[in-house]
């Protein structure tokens, strides 16, 4: 009997496990950063962590705060700087990178910019930061997704998937042939690219979640692969590492921020009576 | 004999003297380390009608824009608080009207401004931005955000971005010596490029130190003194953002923004409280530590991790031996001074 784990758990745990040893990775902000940290500690310990604000070969001792957070780092073995972060990263030699998603279309194109008019939005979300040239040239790319949505059509085209899918990305000779989202990974499941048509497909699913669950979030008719697996538990060696390295990830945003702040109030509190 | 000119000042003075209204105003800091206490004088001073760059514009966008200080906005990455439900100063002035943005991805950003501290006039990018809306919607820039070219050797298309030169460049750095000479290390980011790039550059540091230690560690300085126009010793310059080596992010200010931000009466009662009534970096400090004890901030003081020294020692001084001879030749400076009269090579 392993340990109960949370939903932010095993998706930062699922993300982990796509980073294999001696793999360049590219961390961005949020998840993947614990999920880098994670795959080091216990399964990848060759792996090259890098930021794109230019930190090669990073030994994370905390989560970082974002991308540029050297002082979660205990050294470097390279600072270099963003414009050659992602020079590095054109030519070929970054393995695998992780995206945030806003808005995904059935084909893995990404919209992380704006909901509404682009000049004057409903929403205007962060934009693309590295995003879509991490994912233009990357080997492979792990989309993660927290409370964004699937959608037949995208608002604001961001960051390419497999555009208007079958061979289109690569025929459009503007990316390294084979490149492109390898998986998306949500708290539901996990979702692969059909290799001829580049649609999503329910790959594999976590525990206790139904197939009916999935596709409630998804507006079109989903696929389901032939193959469809239980999503692996997490084992007690990578819940507790999650736990103890970055325990507001394992608690998920909004509790970890509630806790944060009781903590803080009662900090203030404790403050006032002294005075 | 002339002297190295000073450039030591205040913030006031400096922002007095460099900014001007509708300057193309960039912030060096790139995340980390922002440039914090300039933003605030820029804000103070009522400086406006800025065209503002920002790789990352977290906090700096935010106080400017939600100040009005800016007409057009050029950035990869803006601020959401409190996701679906809140927003942000940008999101509220693009809704208004009162704001234009051009969107541009990290690399695509970077590029302009290695164009333009490098004297190029555009930068190739990656072309795998043709298929995006980045490339596809353009807002104040219209053609010129990205234009296709020829590549002259191998016939493909080539995607370009135009170099930008700021007016003037704001940057916080770890050290600067009282002319300029500014080093910066940590996340690299694009902030050596995104001051060089820039006409003028104003420079805040945790420190002003002597030009002998900026001498001996010259791969930390990322502006040397003849570009630089200020300099201003601001201890904890940076705050509520973390500077490498001296202090870490203030996770409680940082909370308190981000939640004020999401709400524009809220965001102005967060700027009267700590922009406008604390008149300059050391009011700030003493108002938080009035509100929040110095425990707090004292938490937040960096231990020390040295890197290890560089040894730039090499095997001798001058070209002279011990026994005043020169090195290459075997002769002293009175041999050689004979040797050039008896061949005829010395001119009255």
């Amino acid at each position: 009997m392993t340990k109960k784990y949370t939903l932010d758990e095993l998706l930062i745990i699922a993300v982990a496990r796509e980073i294999h040893d001696y793999d360049n990775v590219i961390l961005g902000i949020g998840l993947p950063t614990t999920a880098g940290a994670l795959a080091k500690a216990l399964h990848a310990p060759q792996a090259n962590l890098m930021m794109e604000a230019g930190m090669i070969d990073f030994e994370p001792v905390i989560p970082p705060n974002h991308i540029a957070d050297v002082m979660a780092c205990k050294g470097y073995a390279c600072a270099t700087d963003l414009f050659t972060a992602f020079t590095m990263t054109y030519r070929g030699f970054v393995d695998i990178c992780f995206l945030g998603v806003g808005q995904i279309d059935k084909f893995g194109n990404l919209n992380t910019t704006s909901i509404g008019d682009y000049y004057k939005p409903d929403l205007r979300l962060p934009g693309s930061g590295g995003a879509a040239d991490f994912i233009s040239y990357s080997k492979r790319t792990i989309l993660t997704m927290r409370g964004g949505e699937f959608v037949e059509e995208l608002e604001y085209f961001t960051s390419p998937g497999y555009l208007g899918g079958g061979n289109e990305r690569d025929r459009s000779g503007l990316f390294p042939q084979g490149s492109g989202p390898t998986k998306l990974i949500t708290q539901k499941g996990i979702f692969e690219f059909d290799p001829v048509t580049k649609e999503i497909v329910l790959a594999s699913i976590h525990p206790r979640i139904s197939v009916k669950d999935v596709q409630k979030d998804v507006p079109w008719e989903l696929k389901i692969s032939e193959t469809l697996a239980e999503t692996k538990p997490p084992s007690d060696a990578e819940i507790n590492f999650i736990r103890d390295f970055a325990p507001a990830a394992a608690m998920g945003r909004a509790l970890a921020t509630e806790v944060g702040f009781a903590n803080l109030i009662k900090e203030l509190e404790a403050r006032e009576k002294i005075q | 004999m002339s002297k190295p000119i000073e450039k030591v000042m205040s913030a006031p003075e400096a922002v007095e003297k460099f900014v001007n209204d509708g300057d193309h105003l960039i912030i060096g800091n790139y995340t980390v380390g922002t440039c914090m206490e300039l933003v605030f004088e820029i804000i103070r001073q009522g400086k406006k009608g800025f065209t503002l760059y920002s790789q990352s514009g977290i906090l700096d966008v935010e106080l400017l824009v939600a100040a009005g200080a800016v007409e057009r906005l050029v950035a990869t990455y803006v601020l959401r608080s409190g996701g679906r439900n809140g927003g942000s100063a940008v999101e509220r002035a693009l809704q208004d009207g009162s704001l234009q943005i051009e969107d541009y991805t990290n690399y695509n950003y970077n590029a302009r401004l290695m164009a333009g501290m490098h004297g190029f006039s555009f930068m190739q990018v990656f072309e795998g931005i043709m298929v995006t809306d980045l490339f596809k919607k353009r807002s104040f820039m219209g053609e010129d955000k990205y234009r296709v070219i020829k590549c002259p050797y191998t016939g493909k298309d080539v995607v370009t971005v135009p170099a930008a030169n700021p007016d003037v460049c704001i940057v916080h750095v770890q050290r600067a010596d009282k002319f300029g000479n500014a080093q910066y290390w940590g996340a690299i980011g694009s902030v050596p490029a995104a001051a060089l790039a820039s006409k003028r550059i104003i420079i805040t540091c945790e420190e002003i130190v002597d030009t002998e230690i900026i001498r001996s560690s010259p791969h930390h300085t990322i502006i040397p003194a003849f570009r630089a126009d200020a300099v201003i010793e601001v201890p904890w310059g940076a705050h509520p953002t973390e500077v490498v080596g001296h202090y870490n992010q203030d996770k409680l200010m940082w909370g308190l923004f981000i939640m004020a931000a999401a709400g524009g009466k809220r965001l102005q009662a967060w700027m009267d409280e700590w922009v406008f009534n604390c008149q300059d970096r050391q009011a700030y400090i003493d108002h938080y530590v009035e509100r929040f004890g110095s425990g707090r901030l004292q938490k937040l003081v960096a231990k020390p991790l040295y890197s290890a020294p560089a040894n730039y020692g090499s095997a001798f001084h001058s070209t002279w031996d011990a026994n005043g001879k020169d090195r290459g030749t075997g002769l002293t400076m009175e041999e050689i001074e004979n040797l050039l009269e008896e061949r005829g090579l010395l001119h009255d």
